[in-house]
């Protein structure tokens, strides 16, 4: 990605965000959401998230990309944040599963 | 002899700043090995390194730079850009529930005040409804910028460590272990589930579609399987419809 293309990208991105955070307080301040849409926002966390974890896993190879190393070193991290509800021990769960698998294939 | 000039009381002496900080440390340890990881990842980037980490700066905001600095290597920009635009739907959701607290505060903070609206201040702006406006505005801003100061500082750490692991550790992996504990953490509700499954399996099966558009076909998918899934277990949740009982319109 050249110097251009990734400073204009995090220019817009950050406008968007601002956008996304201001928009209701500076702009719309007095309307109220539609209920149907406050609803589904509520879900926007999980579904792009969990399928952006999906696509880096891919590392940009496509379905081939995912293997099963990477993808055990994930599941570890799942169960570990599920049973701890801590990103800490979650990450150092997956990773040290990742280097074991790595060390014994 | 002149009177002493009367000077804004300091951190230590104004109780609404100090409350501030106290509690904004517990929100903020959880997002200590985020920051980390961005920092490591911003040295993974296929972005030039400055670039990358001034989305601290511009754009503020753990998931969107993590998926802007990861994606920079595989997405074209206007994947990249969409993807974090629909990562920060979610503050639209914080500025609405948020905007009842601006309306009588001034223009300045109304327009300054929606930087500082991450995660974690949403939690800490709606927690404290018995401040008055004045102190509400103090409050938010002392948490406001300790959030982004401690960020910084934090993502600098991680970049400085990430540069001196080598490759072969693949911490290129720890983006995706952590936004799918990110989800894991965040869904609190059966349709959170649905929406965290089905996006994550729309966007495997779509993973060979270009331009990285897996992320959001699973997105859209997921979003709109965790809306039916709210609305199919209120409905349950409710009993049956008293239309399909008496034959009138409750309406």
């Amino acid at each position: 990605m050249s110097s251009f293309a990734a400073a204009s990208a995090v220019l817009v991105v950050g406008l968007i965000t601002y956008a996304s955070r201001a928009g209701m307080i500076v702009f719309l301040a007095d309307r109220p959401v539609p209920t149907n849409v406050t609803r589904a926002l509520r879900y926007v966390g999980p579904a792009v998230l969990s399928a952006l974890s999906v696509n880096l896993l891919a590392g940009g190879d496509g379905i081939g990309g995912v293997t099963a190393i990477e993808s055990a070193a994930v599941v570890a991290g799942i169960v570990t944040v599920a049973a701890t509800r801590n990103l800490i021990a979650s990450i150092a769960v997956g990773m040290t599963t990742l280097w074991l698998l790595l060390w014994l294939t | 002899m002149s009177p002493p000039a009367r000077s804004r009381p300091s951190l230590r002496d104004d109780p609404v700043a100090r409350r501030a900080l106290l509690d904004c440390f517990p929100l903020f340890v959880p997002a200590i090995p985020f920051a980390l990881v961005l920092g490591v990842a911003i040295t993974e980037s296929a972005m030039p390194t400055a670039i990358a980490w001034s989305t601290n700066i511009f754009v503020f905001a753990g998931a969107a730079q993590l998926a802007t600095v990861s994606l920079a290597a595989t997405a074209t920009w206007l994947t990249l850009v969409a993807t974090a635009a629909v990562i920060n739907l979610r503050h639209v959701m914080y500025s609405a529930a948020m905007a009842p607290r601006f309306t009588e505060q001034p223009t300045w903070f109304r327009w300054v005040g929606p930087f500082f609206l991450i995660d974690q201040m949403f939690a800490l702006g709606m927690a404290r409804p018995e401040l008055s406006n004045s102190d509400w505005r103090r409050y938010y801003l002392t948490a406001g910028i300790f959030f982004f100061s401690s960020w910084n500082v934090l993502v600098t750490l991680g970049l400085v460590l990430g540069s001196a692991i080598p490759t072969e550790w693949r911490l290129d992996v720890a983006p995706a272990i952590m936004f799918a504990g990110i989800v894991v953490l965040g869904v609190t509700n059966r349709p959170g589930i649905v929406a965290a499954v089905v996006g994550a399996g729309v966007c495997f099966i779509a993973l060979d579609v270009p331009n990285n558009g897996g992320i959001l076909l699973g997105a859209i998918a997921g979003v709109l399987a965790g809306y039916v899934a709210d609305v199919v277990l209120d409905r349950s949740s409710h009993g049956p419809h008293p239309l399909a009982a008496d034959g009138t319109d409750p309406t």
